[in-house]
């Protein structure tokens, strides 16, 4: 802005250290725990505040790949996230399409889709759903509940409707069906607005541990965030100093750290180049609120 | 468009019969997903056998909530989630406004974006994620405790201490969620008129007068909009945040509702019926707040009165 007359002032070196303090205490916590992923167990008990590795040791993560079961969660989640986002896309853009369109009923539909945002069955009813339907133990309880989030579906439907009408209209002068010009003319023209809610569905599906604890007994159907989940909730109950008692068994910390950090890798490595997009699509939601 | 308006209900169903092919996915996700479980909302009126099912289990009447209305628990929980909800309202909501209009203060540019990337980032991880992080530095032998015995304060078991931990919820919401509530501030502000400013340096102002009188009044709508819609929510405390974190020692401050109708459903001889019920009080209760923070939020927006 008015930087060329902007000289630094006090306030604004104060300013800047309080963010700087805060990106520490909001970093710091990430930081500890890939230090400790990377360390054995001996630093880590020895050094009472880790800041700088002495050693990088993969011990923890050798112990992963070769006995945890979180590469075979990874691979369920990689599945459900896959097969998540592909289905939510579907049905949001279908759904947005259509709202777009004054069909006889629209009305009475809408007022049936944002009733769900407001009430719901509640935690037994659903529970009982999924037992009814068989879904029990099956990836796709995982899958198929989760369907269209109603703030991304609007997003998609505020912007289908910025689309030129004269667009549509000449295909449909050329024969096209509302199908055929909602896949080859409204989602190629959409594709901005599209990747950034396959961003947002990724990460809720990516994220997805929920319906697994409710739904899959079996261990090899578990999604990775259910396992990790499992993996530090059991050792917190378990004395955690008895592993270090006795040398021979594994670095329980490292172990739940490297868990941890293999369970957020992706979203870490993709956020930084990625946020501009995510805030565009919340700021598009943000408009008519 | 009005042509075809005019024309009969069945010629306008008939023109638009791509558009109902296309919502059959969608009614039927609608319909198996959202609204099959309603039908089960009967159960809260019924003494649940497995045998029996939904359908089948006998009719009770409002049995199932007298006794949850006589149960101590259930009042704790209630107690917790409102007061969980106020702290996290009151300590909370107030950091994202801040860090909003500081933020704003930043000159460099660069820097700016730097810290939302970083003070955003927390938003898109999982609570199960954050606890296992959370766990490890405040535990007993974590970096938090190590670096306090340092500095002569003693270890606090952070995760286990009742005084502290509704402040270790409201602390570790704002970790995860203060910088993406900045963003709709920020837009806010930065949709205010540039030449304010401008003619407010000429006038002589300086940075407090100028966030004082021009950034605050620009973002004040916004704010109070906000504000009424996390009060609707005040029924959810955050169970998927409470859940990953909490454990029994801490029950009696942090058991909200929510997680206390998992716990009843799922790992005690369960009673489908009177979590049923539960689950029907919150719900309503919910949906009730939620309807009147948007109509008060939408009353404020269209006459635009602060």
């Amino acid at each position: 802005m008015a930087a060329k007359y902007h000289r630094m002032k006090l306030f604004d070196v104060i300013l800047i250290l309080f963010f700087v303090v805060l990106t520490i205490m909001i970093l710091y916590p990430f930081y500890n725990a890939i230090l400790i992923s990377l360390v054995s167990e001996n630093e880590y008990i020895r050094t009472p505040f880790l800041l700088v590795p002495k050693k990088i040791v993969l011990d923890s993560y050798r112990y992963i790949v070769e006995k945890s079961m979180i590469f075979k969660g990874m691979r369920n989640t990689i599945f459900i996230t896959a097969a998540g986002v592909l289905y939510n896309m579907f049905l949001t853009t279908i759904c947005a399409y259509a709202l777009t369109k004054d069909f006889p009923g629209k009305k009475i539909l809408s007022y049936l889709i944002i009733f769900t945002i407001y009430f719901s069955g509640g935690l037994i009813p659903y529970y009982l759903l999924i037992k009814n339907l068989n879904m029990m133990d099956s990836m796709m309880s995982m899958v198929l509940p989760m369907g269209i989030t109603f703030m991304y579906m609007t997003v998609i439907q505020r912007h289908f409707e910025s689309i030129p009408s004269s667009l549509i209209e000449s295909a449909k002068m050329d024969g096209a069906n509302e199908i055929q010009i909602l896949f080859k003319i409204v989602l190629p023209l959409s594709m901005p607005i599209i990747a950034t809610f396959v961003l947002y569905y990724g990460v809720d599906r990516w994220n997805e541990w929920w319906n697994g604890m409710l739904f899959i007994k079996s261990v090899d159907k578990q999604p990775l965030q259910l396992i990790l989940r499992n993996i530090v909730q059991d050792a917190t109950t378990t004395n955690s100093s008895a592993s270090s008692a006795s040398g021979a068994m594994p670095f329980g910390d490292g172990i739940k750290m490297a868990s941890t950090v293999i369970s957020m890798l992706p979203i870490m490595c993709i956020y930084p180049f990625l946020q501009k997009y995510f805030v565009s699509g919340i700021m598009a939601g943000a408009v008519k609120e | 468009m009005n042509e075809y308006r005019q024309k009969s209900i069945w010629k306008n169903i008939v023109y638009y019969r791509y558009i109902y092919l296309m919502l059959i996915p969608v009614i039927l996700y609608y319909a198996i997903f959202k609204y099959a479980p309603m039908y089960g909302i009967q159960l809260a009126f019924k003494k649940y056998n497995l045998q029996g099912g939904i359908t089948g289990s006998p009719w009770i009447g409002f049995e199932n909530f007298i006794y949850l209305f006589k149960k101590a628990e259930f009042w704790q929980a209630l107690k917790n989630t409102l007061v969980v909800s106020f702290m996290k309202l009151v300590l909370g909501f107030p950091v994202s406004v801040i860090l909003a209009i500081f933020l704003n203060e930043v000159i460099f540019v660069r820097l700016k974006k730097i810290f939302q990337v970083i003070f955003t980032f927390p938003h898109f991880l999982s609570w199960v994620i954050l606890s296992s992080i959370m766990f490890n530095l405040l535990s007993n032998s974590g970096a938090v405790n190590n670096l306090f015995e340092l500095a002569g304060i003693g270890r606090i078991n952070f995760l286990t201490n009742k005084e502290t931990f509704r402040f270790l919820l409201v602390y570790s919401e704002v970790w995860k969620e203060a910088g993406w509530g900045t963003i709709i501030y920020i837009a806010t502000i930065a949709n205010i008129d540039p030449s304010l400013y401008e003619a407010a340096i000429i006038d002589g102002a300086n940075r407090w007068n100028k966030i004082r009188f021009i950034t605050w009044p620009g973002i004040k709508s916004v704010v109070i909009t906000m504000l009424i819609l996390q009060v609707g929510h005040m029924m959810s405390a955050g169970f998927m945040q409470i859940f990953n974190l909490y454990n029994p020692s801490v029950y009696s401050v942090a058991d909200i509702l929510d997680t206390y109708i998992y716990r009843e459903t799922f790992n005690v001889i369960p009673n489908f019926g009177l979590t049923t019920a539960m689950g029907l009080f919150t719900g309503l209760t919910n949906c009730i707040l939620l309807l009147t923070a948007n109509f008060i939020s939408k009353k404020f927006g269209e006459k635009g009165i602060v």
